[in-house]
């Protein structure tokens, strides 16, 4: 079936169960999907925008209600939308970084960051995760000693993942960030794989930023995130225009620049806003994520020779697993190769791990049921046995 | 009216994906089915006498 020509209907997650590391918490909520129905017309929100005409100042529909429910939801004073985290990140970068400016990063930061400061100009110097592969206090204020002593100056911000997309582990921000601020560096915690999956609140972690990824973690449609700031920073960041054009003397009120004024006008915004009362309700629930990811992992380790190469016991559903000495053992005598473990997933119709992926490789448990949860676990095991891979 | 045919088969769309792969209801989801497609029909029938009427 098509949507319209060439593109065919993507029923992904009607038909399958899917543990792409990235989609999991994206996936919209009916809300969203009715939302994104009725308003998916280019300017559909804009429809009551009055003076001073700027999106979060629009009250129908209920777009400045959902900016300061999302700001105390995250527990900082203001908060934009952003067509993504990386614009989140975009817009810090280009408000505190100039030619030069050391920035630290992460040796698990997410390369949009990288991109971020780049464009801004700034030379990325990464806190090294331990051995464990978690980011530590320590590490971090060695990193900013070692960034004073080479660069004669201090960094000028430091971009921190909360839980970082190669091992989904959780790293402690809030140490971390107490630790840079020593040295007056800015933090934005990047919360792309936790802001509305589990419990995230700025001011617990004593962050300056918080960004989140809409379509990652908020179940939006992309490309949406949330940029939130302490009031001491939001002036900053979201600082107003000032320019005036030289023929027109036109001014433009109270737009951003960082934001480039308005951010997202359609569906991708009101999607968000209508998955947020069961985006707020389901982070409460994290437990059970963790519970459902727990039923897979208890099944991927019961095969002889797999691994888990994040943190455990687990504090995230993203998980990175090595079965270099269990599936890709199959793989180097079968006939598919490395396909064959995306190929016999695909026919007991799970889907999202990469093809011909059969050493390290990622997925991610959020949102599932623990019905399929449990599917998923069989699902592994019975690969496993009908490959001659030992099960305990 | 268009959109309430719509947003019913949205929650059916829902339960397709709590329920991927195998798509088997349990009583608590056949019920919720039963429900959602007994509006949707009814839904659709007055759509039919306002748009054709």
């Amino acid at each position: 079936m098509r949507c319209a020509a060439g593109i065919e209907a993507r029923q992904v997650n009607e038909l399958a169960i899917n543990i792409d590391p990235i989609q999991a918490g994206g996936r919209l909520t009916a809300d969203a999907m009715k939302a994104v129905i009725a308003y998916g017309d280019g300017y559909s929100v804009c429809d009551n925008c009055r003076k001073p005409n700027r999106l979060d100042y629009i009250s129908k529909p209920p777009i400045a209600e959902f900016h300061r429910e999302v700001a105390a939801w995250l527990g900082m004073d203001t908060v934009r939308t952003v067509p993504g985290a990386r614009r989140g990140f975009q817009a810090v970068a280009r408000t505190y970084v100039d030619k030069g400016d050391p920035v630290i990063l992460t040796s698990l930061s997410h390369y949009t960051e990288f991109l971020a400061v780049e464009e801004s100009g700034g030379i990325a110097r990464e806190i090294p995760a331990g051995a464990d592969h978690i980011v530590t206090a320590e590490a971090a204020a060695q990193k900013a000693e070692e960034v004073r002593r080479e660069s004669g100056k201090d960094a000028v911000l430091a971009i921190i993942d909360m839980v970082d997309y190669q091992y989904g582990n959780l790293h402690d921000v809030r140490a971390i960030a107490s630790s840079l601020h020593q040295y007056d560096i800015p933090v934005l915690c990047n919360g792309a794989y936790t802001v509305g999956i589990m419990p995230v609140d700025g001011k617990a972690l004593g962050v300056d930023f918080v960004v989140g990824s809409g379509h990652k973690s908020m179940a939006a449609p992309a490309p949406s995130g949330v940029l939130a700031a302490t009031a001491e920073r939001a002036g900053e960041v979201f600082r107003t225009t000032g320019i005036t054009g030289d023929v027109t003397s036109r001014k433009f009120g109270i737009k951003e620049p960082a934001m480039m004024g308005c951010t997202l006008m359609g569906a991708t915004l009101v999607g968000m806003m209508a998955s947020f009362p069961e985006v707020r309700e389901r982070v409460r629930h994290f437990d059970t994520e963790l519970a459902n990811n727990r039923i897979v992992l208890s099944a991927l380790q019961s095969i002889e020779g797999t691994r888990v190469l994040s943190e455990m016991p687990r504090k995230h559903t993203l998980t990175r697993a090595d079965t270099t000495a269990s599936f890709d053992t199959v793989a180097q005598k079968h006939k598919k190769k490395g396909f064959f473990l995306a190929s016999e997933l695909e026919e007991k119709g799970i889907t999202g791990i990469i093809p011909g992926a059969t050493r390290v490789w990622k997925f991610n448990t959020y949102g599932m049921t623990t019905a399929q949860a449990q599917y998923l676990a069989a699902a592994f095991t019975d690969i496993a046995r009908h490959n001659g891979l030992n099960v305990a | 009216m268009v959109f309430s045919a719509t947003f019913t088969l949205t929650d059916l769309r829902m339960i397709l994906r709590k329920t991927a792969p195998t798509h088997q209801l349990d009583p608590r989801q056949r019920e919720e089915a039963t429900r959602l497609l007994e509006n949707l029909e009814r839904q659709v029938a007055s759509l039919k006498q306002e748009m054709l009427r």
